[in-house]
């Protein structure tokens, strides 16, 4: 299984960016909601769509296809 | 050596091996399996993988919950007696090993008693995996309240006040619109004694005292009720596939009719300042043992995560889906059906942790 976003459905909302358990862990300021501060998250919103930066730190745990509004980031 | 063939099914997998000697067959339902990865754990050969399970559990993707590679499993049957939800099953010529002396088992139950039960369904309530059902036959409501009850028709004006306060709606009448060959609004006023509680509430009501009612019940007593008419029978169920042995029956049950017994002992640790409150152990347990804490006013801080251990069986699914560590489960006792291989009994040992 593999995380992967279709940049064509995002709107750049980043919802998934702030929900990710991870991103919170490695980036504490967006668990308040914040953009990240280092590139080493598993995504960003970059130039208004999402981008993935480090997929393989993703464990797969479900949380951001829950609060994406578009399913442009999934887990397939 | 008989090759190991699987076959897929929805998301059930059955691997078998025929050989002349005998049928080996493992089958694992996963609508049964709880993400627990405990079969990944004892699996000697390696042969068994857990899916990512908060993705499957939380996003629907179109996957089962683990993995069997048939060409490493030799279908020993030590997941079978491992999983704590039955999920997995080894059957050696369509006998299965649960219900063989020889094969280990873990110690574990989940049982109402009718004789104790008085079917208030509270069990049925808080079950997380819906897994009881009591069916109940309520008492006769005619028989808990006797009395007398009758409407003088030729005082009767028709006016409907009885039957609009009626909290019982026992009173029936049959309306219709005035003709010169009938002038009134209504051909008919009945009590329907099967409803009438015998509250008085039409008697007092009514504007010109067409209704004569007495309670029996107001007036002399309860003397003439029958103990045995006000019994509630039933009978209870448990769906032991659904199960998972969490305790929730037996601590709400009011009258300790439901007693369950878990195969593991342990520790549920928490460690809230890595916690990030994703929420995928709390959808991924078995057990609603994990929740999101309510604050009580505005502005209230609440703890990222509550737990109520209580209910824990010590599965680990929740320690399996945490992205960021922050959950430990300790297994301290593993409780299981003696055996004479030392072997298994060491696998089965090494469950704890």
């Amino acid at each position: 299984m593999e995380l992967k976003v279709d940049q064509d459905l995002c709107l750049g909302c980043g919802n998934c960016v702030v929900a990710c358990p991870v991103n919170a862990s490695i980036s504490p300021e967006v668990y308040g909601g914040h953009g990240p501060k280092t590139e080493d998250v598993i995504m960003m919103v970059e130039n208004g769509v999402i981008k993935l930066f480090n997929e393989s730190k993703c464990t797969k745990c479900g949380t951001c296809p829950l609060f994406c509004p578009t399913d442009a980031i999934y887990l397939e | 050596m008989v090759a190991n063939t699987k076959e897929v099914k929805d998301k059930d997998i059955c691997v078998l091996r025929i050989s002349p000697e005998e049928k080996r067959e493992l089958s694992f339902k996963d609508e049964q399996c709880i993400g627990c990865g405990i079969c990944e754990k004892i699996c000697p050969v390696e042969a068994i993988e857990l899916g990512d399970i908060g993705a499957i559990e939380r996003t629907g993707v179109d996957e089962s919950k683990i993995s069997v590679d048939e060409e490493k499993c030799v279908l020993c049957g030590m997941c079978s007696s491992a999983c704590p939800v039955d999920a997995l099953e080894l059957k050696l010529d369509e006998k299965s090993i649960k219900d063989m002396e020889e094969y280990p088992k873990l110690i574990k139950t989940a049982e109402i008693s009718d004789e104790e039960c008085i079917f208030c369904k509270a069990c049925e309530t808080a079950c997380p995996r819906e897994a009881i059902t009591i069916a109940r036959v309520l008492p006769d409501r005619s028989k808990l309240v006797t009395g007398e009850i009758e409407i003088d028709k030729d005082t009767c004006i028709n006016c409907g006040v009885c039957e609009e306060m009626c909290p019982a709606d026992a009173i029936e009448m049959e309306h219709h619109e005035p003709t010169s060959s009938d002038p009134t609004v209504s051909s008919d006023i009945s009590v329907n004694k099967d409803k009438c509680v015998y509250c008085l509430i039409c008697k007092k009501a009514c504007p010109v005292d067409a209704i004569k009612a007495v309670c029996r019940s107001c007036s002399y007593g309860e003397y003439d009720l029958k103990p045995e008419d006000s019994e509630i029978k039933g009978s209870s169920f448990i769906d032991e596939d659904a199960c998972v042995n969490c305790g929730w029956c037996e601590e709400i049950c009011p009258v300790d009719a439901a007693k369950v017994k878990k195969a593991f002992e342990g520790e549920l640790d928490i460690d809230l300042e890595k916690c990030e409150a994703c929420g995928a152990c709390v959808d991924i347990c078995p057990c609603n043992v994990l929740s999101f804490p309510e604050s009580t006013k505005p502005g209230e801080i609440v703890e990222k995560l509550k737990k109520d251990e209580t209910f824990c069986i010590y599965c680990g699914a929740c320690e399996n889906v945490c992205p960021v560590e922050a959950i430990g489960v300790k297994r301290t006792d593993v409780d299981f059906t003696p055996t004479k291989s030392k072997s298994w009994k060491k696998q089965l040992e090494s469950l704890k942790t």
